[in-house]
């Protein structure tokens, strides 16, 4: 009998990353490995699951930055020379090391792996959201939207039209990709305040998430904690909380099941450890190394001295992790429903490039699950929020809790000494756009994409991945440039706009430079 | 959290400082050699030559005249404005106890300011004041109550210890003049902290014993069946909650989420390892083999491989045999690897020696 469910949620994003004016961008290269080792294996596992006619549910967040990126002509084209250049150097490695068949059966499986993306790559005709919206569509995966370009709501509250224009773009452009509106959002950082939901409301969405204290610490006490969702007060939105404990298992670095010593080593790659000459052409053409994917050891110890990685060890490892996190969801489930006497809801959410691109054996790791869950065991039941919505609508009413899933649970990780400069600017930014829209209640031709444009560059600007990067110390000049480019635009664009003197080859130069969105309304805005 | 993107960090950062080395190596001498105060001035005496420098393109470029030419660009400037001009003041929450403010007063008010004050304007001091305003419609004076904050005379920002989660709260900026009075001279929003437990209050409808709520909050937090309760699940929860063990990894490929293991006590190393590269040539339309594989041959008939070299011998047996089948050559270089590794020797380390 089932006695509960699992909710099972992938958050994918990366922030909107494209530079036509260069050949070669390192930040690009974000996007290419989340492509290879994390966005294509999983296609592979979902497929293959339905394939094997297995049944399975997970829920997983797209942020319209990523979509936009993995549908853009130009990054498709770059990635396929990308994967091209990575299956040349496997065939290279496969010769180098033909006196060394620990290392050579581990360049083959590197050929196979990125053979195999590019052949699902150039399956979906080089568009791999075609795949999963399939997948949403034979109702195995339930795809939510989030922030149009990850916005860190909280930070956003003294400027609530921001906060809207992020949802009203995001859900217009979930509607045009997956020709249907989202019914639930992951909130960009799980950052929620309250009254947020209001907005998440006017836009059909249903559900969101928050971390475990947004649920725990709301008024009045939630009876059934984070193992039921509950409904904001005034919108009847519903709120799903995150579990700890499922939490710690997979993502914990000193609890986790990704630092099992039988696991990949992340951080032996050939791009740092061969000869200059031979690995040049497949790092960064100033010559500086960087990760190419091609990685043979295994994680072996506590020491820097590493062994070759043995992929049946890690297979099995895999599977034992599976039944190791199927067994105590059972138990976890069994003890809660005798507790509440009602189904639990475990919701489950991760980093989607934790599966693949830091842990290389995640992807497997999740498709033994998958098929555990459906031989092994009659406890939990895979679900999704809309199901689970479905089957439980009532639900206890609450204010949640102002909270993130950040350093710290609240916004310090987004506004700390090494980024609350931006929020002066960002605000006065907000503010003029308003101002804008207010002004130009039905602008058309150039003053109309002028108009888009200055919304384009200040969602950009937004994205709490720049605030994240100068939050984290090191590496700070991208995200530093990334701020201030698109605010100064915004600025341009606004004072243009307000003195009546269009560029039009200006303009043009930045809509091609930042083309995203080409569907938006700056009207998104108020 | 933050350690354990310091890898893929410290390449960029690398990246990053080659490119402007490279882009900006007069620069960065004239302000090595002048350093201090000075390096600042060198520095815009820098910028304002190649200001100049591109001035002169410009006026040369003019010489070529197309249509379309005529047109100036509008510059684009690099850096963000310092200010807009604008009288703002904006409260943020950043936890349950601490709030951030930011503020700008135009030109105009602060002169409106001065006018108005006088002499007395001098003598005042640029104060914060912060009024608890929960469960209070505000107007100005209906306050819970209130606490200053003496800030320095140019800030614009300030992040202020409240010590009260769940409370709602307003922010004056003003000045505190010397018989006391306070002269308000923008006004925030109003924000409220989250609080940082739960919630007192219990819904009648779904009324929860106080035991099984301190269980299920324990449960919640990943404590499992043991969670504590009473007192004690509090404070556990915090310290899980606030250590950002479970934080989020921000952009995953840029990073990753857990720890990389750092090298031991001292920060020296070294690695070696050999390869060994083959490498000759016969006419394009021979059949060669290298330890018995067959191997493509460059249109001019050259070749070359490339091993890498475990230690042991390595007998390489390579044949090339002609187009027609006639003639096969046969040559066998035999290579072998024998690598010591001595222990590892620490000097004493004396004084001045670095």
């Amino acid at each position: 009998m089932k006695k509960g469910y699992l909710c099972l949620v992938l958050h994918s994003h990366l922030p909107y990353v494209r530079h036509p004016e260069h050949d070669n961008f390192l930040e690009e290269d974000w996007l290419y490995e989340a492509i290879t080792e994390t966005y294509l294996p999983l296609l592979n596992v979902f497929e293959k699951l339905v394939e094997d006619k297995i049944d399975f549910r997970i829920t997983m967040s797209m942020t319209p930055t990523l979509i936009s990126m993995l549908c853009d002509p130009l990054l498709q084209e770059r990635y396929l020379k990308h994967i091209n250049s990575l299956i040349e150097l496997s065939h290279k490695e496969i010769e180098r090391t033909a006196w060394q068949p620990q290392f050579q059966r581990l360049a083959i499986m590197y050929l196979n792996n990125f053979c195999r993306a590019r052949e699902i790559f150039e399956k979906y005709k080089r568009n791999i959201v075609t795949a999963f919206k399939n997948l949403q569509d034979m109702g195995k995966i339930e795809i939510v939207t989030c922030g149009a370009t990850h916005g860190f709501f909280p930070l956003m509250d003294a400027c609530k039209e921001s906060v809207r224009a992020q949802i009203r773009v995001a859900s217009g452009h979930y509607e045009s990709v997956f020709g249907r509106k989202p019914r639930g959002i992951w909130l960009p950082e799980c950052g929620y305040a309250p009254g947020h939901d209001e907005f998440l409301k006017e836009a059909g969405i249903r559900y969101f998430f928050t971390d475990t204290h947004g649920v725990l610490h709301g008024t009045p006490r939630p009876k059934y904690g984070v193992f039921a969702p509950v409904y904001c007060r005034g919108t009847g939105v519903a709120c799903f909380g995150r579990d700890l404990e499922s939490s710690k298992q997979v993502w914990s670095s000193v609890e986790g099941y990704p630092g099992d010593y039988n696991y990949r080593e992340f951080y032996r790659d050939i791009g740092f450890d061969l000869e200059f000459d031979y690995i040049k052409p497949y790092i960064h053409p100033d010559g500086v190394r960087i990760s190419t994917g091609v990685k043979y050891y295994r994680i072996t110890g506590t020491s820097n001295e590493k062994e070759p990685y043995e992929p049946d060890w890690a297979r099995e490892r895999a599977a034992d992790h599976a039944g190791n996190f199927m067994f105590n969801r059972e138990k976890q489930v069994e003890y809660l429903y005798d507790l509440l006497q009602k189904k639990p809801i475990i919701v489950s959410p991760y980093d989607t490039e934790l599966y693949g691109h830091w842990w290389y054996e995640g992807p497997m790791w999740l498709d033994f699950l998958f098929r555990k869950m459906a031989f092994d065991q009659d406890t939990i039941e895979l679900i999704t929020p809309s199901e689970y919505l479905a089957e439980n609508p009532r639900n206890q009413v609450i204010i949640p809790s102002m909270s993130s899933w950040g350093w710290k649970g609240y916004n310090e990780m987004w506004l700390q000494g090494s980024n609350d400069w931006i929020y002066r600017h960002l605000h006065i930014a907000s503010d003029r756009m308003t101002e804008l829209v207010r002004s130009f209640p039905h602008a058309d031709g150039m003053l109309k994409r002028a108009l888009n444009q200055a919304l384009r560059e200040l969602l950009l600007a937004q994205s709490s991945d720049w605030a994240f990067i100068m939050g984290t110390g090191t590496h700070t000049s991208y995200a530093i440039r990334r701020t201030k480019d698109h605010l100064i635009r915004f600025t341009r664009l606004y004072e243009d706009v307000k003195s009546n003197v269009l560029d039009m080859e200006w303009l043009t130069d930045i809509e091609y430079k930042d083309n995203i969105f080409p569907e938006l309304d700056y009207r998104a805005h108020q | 959290m933050a350690v354990l993107r310091r890898v893929k960090d410290r390449i960029k950062k690398i990246i990053k400082e080659k490119k402007a080395a490279a882009a900006e190596p007069r620069r960065r001498r004239a302000s090595r050699v002048t350093g201090g105060k000075k390096s600042a001035v060198k520095t815009e005496a820098a910028v304002k030559k190649v200001f100049i420098g591109t001035q002169e393109i410009t006026v040369e470029r003019a010489k070529f005249s197309y249509p379309g030419t005529m047109k100036v660009a509008k510059p684009m400037p690099q850096e963000l404005p310092g200010a807009y001009g604008k009288d703002k003041m904006v409260l943020n929450v950043r936890d349950p106890w601490w709030l951030h403010s930011f503020w700008e007063v135009s030109m105009g008010t602060l002169e409106r300011v001065k006018q108005a004050l006088k002499d007395a304007f001098h003598s005042a001091k640029k104060t914060l004041r912060v009024y608890d305003v929960t469960n209070v419609n505000f107007n100005g004076r209906n306050a819970n109550r209130y606490f200053d904050i003496d800030v320095h005379h140019d800030s614009t920002s300030w992040y202020i210890d409240t010590g009260g989660p769940d409370r709602s709260w307003c922010v004056d900026y003003g000045l505190k003049l010397s018989n006391g009075d306070f002269f308000t001279i923008l006004r925030s929003n109003i924000v409220h902290t989250p609080s940082d437990g739960p919630s007192h209050i219990t819904d009648e409808e779904w009324m929860i014993p106080d035991e099984m709520f301190g269980r299920l909050y324990g449960m919640g937090f990943g404590f499992g069946q043991s969670s504590p309760v009473g007192k004690a699940w509090q404070e556990r929860m915090k310290q899980a909650l606030f250590s950002g063990v479970l934080a989020s990894p921000g952009i995953t490929s840029a990073a990753s989420p857990v720890k990389k293991r750092l090298p031991q006590d001292r920060k020296f190393w070294f690695v070696l390892d050999c390869e060994l590269i083959v490498y000759g040539a016969t006419e394009p339309d021979a059949a060669v083999t290298i330890q018995g594989r067959p191997i493509k041959l460059r249109p001019d008939g050259t070749f070359t491989l490339r091993f890498a070299l475990p230690d042991g011998k390595q007998v390489i047996p390579c044949k090339a045999v002609s187009a027609d089948q006639v003639e096969e050559r046969i040559i066998t270089p035999t290579v072998t690897r024998d690598t010591k590794r001595e222990e590892k020797m620490l000097k004493e380390f004396t004084k001045g020696a670095v």
